[in-house]
């Protein structure tokens, strides 16, 4: 049996705090606040104490799906991506890229982030771009 | 202690140990284990508390034959006790190695560092329940004054329900306080104060005063206070305090008028064996 405790940062906020993964023979089974983070200082919100549970929830999304004739498909990720860049470069040249908003996300990293708005700017042209921790 | 740990993986005393080592700088909770002593270089005895009995219970009913040793404070020991009287953890199985800590009104004359939180606020002084306060003193203020300083405190209430899931003796497979017909879920505020006296109430027979609830609370409510208040009626009236043996509370249902003579300060354990027997008779 192996059962071990894994110090992550909660995915869900922009707050960043330190949780516990506790992960029982490869499955994350729960999480518990880490206590010496900084940020958090031991204490959760009923996110962070649920963190863990999309993580093997048969529902979640592993492929990307694409809808064609009103159903979802899954498809490769080569296939995703050029469908996604042939659609936003007909909206742009159609619209105008002023009609392309980006909303990113307090879930994926700081990087990330910084990539997108960098996608944003220079390869669509548009200041549209937003994000959810800006409360 | 960590060569009493080493010692027991050695001699297969048991065939894990759950203690605490540093990972990248923090204490978290750790299963040492035979085949990989060198683990035990980054042993540490705490500060930070985790619910390590409740880990334990989980390792426990995963593997039926494992042996566990159990790096176990004051509060760790009663909680134990506890889950052995509720039936929920397989004593034989687990090996404490007890270390020094921590007081309180039902255990006294050891130190904890979880001790010394924070000050309380200005704020907290003047409208709600200053933590670390004796009951007696709290219980000086009128009644009305009372009832709206917890009222400030379980208004604050996120339901996280990080106090349930953090608690030691908090196992139950359905939680009245995700019963659909009492609580909303979903909802906010949470519906003040009966969802923090139902938990209180659940709390009598069971709470340990390890005040990790307490540490969880991302409000700051002081739950260890009300769960000591619990405890304190369980005390008078029916001599039971959680986590001393490992039997349960017989839990004699009061009537309309013992509840009455209750309400009005009178605990005696006549009254309790009265109601017993109206029960059993």
């Amino acid at each position: 049996m192996d059962y071990k405790l894994v110090p992550s940062v909660c995915p869900y906020c922009g707050t960043g705090c330190g949780i516990l993964y506790k992960v029982l023979n490869d499955r994350i089974t729960g999480v518990l606040p880490l206590k010496s983070h900084p940020v958090n200082e031991g204490k959760l919100c009923i996110k962070g104490w649920n963190a863990h549970a999309y993580v093997h929830h048969p529902l979640r999304l592993k492929a990307p799906l694409l809808k064609t004739e009103g159903r979802f498909h899954k498809v490769s990720w080569d296939r995703a991506i050029r469908t996604t860049a042939d659609r936003l470069g007909d909206i742009r040249e159609k619209h105008g890229p002023d009609a392309i908003g980006v909303l990113v996300s307090a879930k994926i990293t700081n990087e990330e982030n910084f990539l997108a708005q960098k996608f944003a700017r220079t390869a669509l042209g548009t200041n549209n771009i937003d994000h959810c921790a800006r409360l | 202690m960590r060569k009493t740990v080493q010692q027991w993986l050695e001699e297969g005393i048991v065939d894990l140990f759950l203690g605490y080592r540093a990972v990248e700088g923090h204490p978290i909770p750790w299963v040492f284990r035979k085949d990989a002593l060198h683990e035990l270089e980054a042993f540490r005895e705490g500060p930070y508390r985790y619910p390590l009995e409740k880990l334990a219970v989980e390792i426990l009913r995963e593997d039926p034959r494992v042996r566990l040793g159990l790096l176990a404070r004051s509060c760790t020991e009663r909680a134990v006790t506890v889950l052995q009287a509720l039936h929920a953890l397989d004593r034989e199985r687990l090996i404490l190695l007890q270390e020094p800590c921590c007081p309180s009104p039902l255990h006294r004359g050891v130190v904890c560092s979880s001790l010394a939180g924070p000050e309380n606020g200005s704020q907290k002084r003047r409208d709600g329940i200053p933590r670390g306060r004796p009951l007696e003193e709290l219980e000086t203020w009128e009644a009305d004054e009372r009832f709206s300083r917890w009222m400030h405190e379980l208004e604050k209430c996120l339901k996280c329900y990080g106090c349930r899931d953090v608690c030691p003796v908090c196992f139950c497979d359905q939680c009245t306080l995700q019963d659909p017909e009492l609580f909303e879920t979903g909802s906010l505020p949470a519906e003040a104060p009966h969802f923090h006296l139902v938990r209180a109430v659940h709390m009598a027979g069971r709470c340990v005063d390890c005040g990790l609830c307490e540490e969880a609370c991302p409000v700051d409510i002081p739950l260890r206070t009300l769960y000591r208040k619990v405890g304190a009626l369980v005390r008078d009236l029916y001599g039971y305090v959680p986590g001393h043996e490992p039997v349960p509370l017989l839990w004699g249902p009061l009537g309309d008028g013992e509840l009455e003579r209750l309400v009005a300060g009178e605990r005696s354990r006549e009254m309790v064996w009265e109601a017993v027997r109206r029960c059993s008779g």
